[in-house]
């Protein structure tokens, strides 16, 4: 594949699909969502070769995102950013309108989750089936299950508590 | 009522599809990525052609000039050994690494597998940076001991030898904590198994 062919690819894929890439994004930064989206499109720039049609490009896209979102901390920035952050504030600006209010709160709470269940939240509030997350995350359907019920507690517990407080 | 609650999420979640929460400047963004692309040269590829390189040259010089030199001495030579097999090691745990790279599947699970083999491999790049200035100090103050130029010989190799303990303590204890934050995703990920 030459290089022209897979910048096509990343264009047409980001054309199609940054909104997913985005959700990501946002829950799993809020002060320089500039340097994960990159640090996500580099890697799904290198994946494209690697990719065989065998899942549909939203399931690729969501799996290289994840990945890199996860493993994404302070260190890992500090090896492959070199520009200062004033630059990087620029790659990605703030939508102007407004957040929905409950989609304020979700992402919120979904940001208290820890690296690992935020990614299966993101996985479960966009439909996918516990096999397509087995496959995903690499674990059983059994186990998704399990940790599924645990955050969707937490989650309506939580939106529980929301609902009191806005009454 | 668990399923109804968790659908409202779900719709919530839906209602976003059409509204992005950014806005990608594109010409910055493809400067960014262009630059990305073209250096993608990472820590352990930096360090791995850092050693090679340095370990390949030292060994040229000695190798070229040994023969030469009145003072030249079978230490020299296994300086000289030392810096090849050095090379050597490194190459083919490169190579290693690389293939490994290939053996892991794509899930987040497999993902995170990999990324501690490299940690791991992080890990002992950094010991043998480390570790390697210790007998290659004694060889070159043996072989400055051997010239009869301890004095000077020994003064320079004690300074560069606190520099090597230095950065390869740093390196080792950055891979460690690198290699310790990956085992504890892996751990998350594994639980309510």
């Amino acid at each position: 594949m030459s290089e022209k062919e897979q910048l096509d690819i990343l264009e047409e894929w980001l054309r199609l699909h940054k909104g997913l890439i985005f959700k990501v994004v946002r829950a799993y930064t809020t002060e320089d969502p500039g340097d994960l989206f990159q640090e996500i499109i580099v890697q799904v720039w290198r994946s494209i070769p690697a990719y065989r049609h065998e899942a549909a490009v939203t399931t690729w896209l969501y799996r290289i995102a994840l990945n890199t979102a996860i493993k994404w901390t302070k260190k890992e920035k500090k090896y492959s950013g070199t520009e200062p952050l004033d630059n990087l504030q620029h790659l990605l600006q703030e939508s102007r309108s407004p957040m929905d209010e409950r989609l304020s709160w979700l992402y919120g709470e979904i940001s208290k989750l820890d690296e690992i269940d935020r990614s299966i939240t993101l996985l479960l509030l966009e439909g996918f089936s516990y096999k397509e997350m087995s496959a995903i995350l690499g674990i059983s359907e059994s186990n998704v299950g399990v940790k599924i019920n645990r955050i969707k507690k937490q989650l309506i517990a939580k939106s529980k508590n929301y609902d009191q407080h806005r009454i | 009522m668990t399923n109804i609650e968790f659908d409202e999420l779900k719709e919530i979640w839906a209602a976003q599809e059409n509204r992005p929460h950014y806005v990608i400047d594109q010409n910055a963004l493809q400067a960014r990525i262009q630059s990305k692309m073209t250096g993608v040269l990472r820590h352990t590829d930096i360090s791995e052609w850092l050693l090679i390189f340095v370990n390949l040259v030292a060994g040229c010089i000695l190798l070229t000039l040994n023969p030469f030199q009145s003072g030249a001495n079978i230490f020299m030579y296994v300086e000289t050994t030392w810096m090849f097999a050095t090379v050597a090691y490194i190459v083919i745990s490169r190579i290693e690494r690389i293939k490994a790279s290939r053996r892991f599947d794509r899930s987040i699970h497999g993902d995170l597998n990999y990324a501690i083999s490299v940690a791991n491999y992080r890990v002992r790049l950094s010991a043998i940076i480390l570790w390697n200035s210790l007998p290659m100090g004694a060889i070159m103050v043996l072989s400055g001991w051997e010239a009869g130029k301890f004095l000077s010989v020994g003064s320079v190799i004690l300074i560069s030898y606190f520099f090597a303990i230095y950065a390869g303590r740093k390196g080792l204890g950055q891979s460690k904590r690198r290699k310790r934050e990956l085992l504890v995703l892996r751990e998350k990920l594994e639980a309510d198994s």
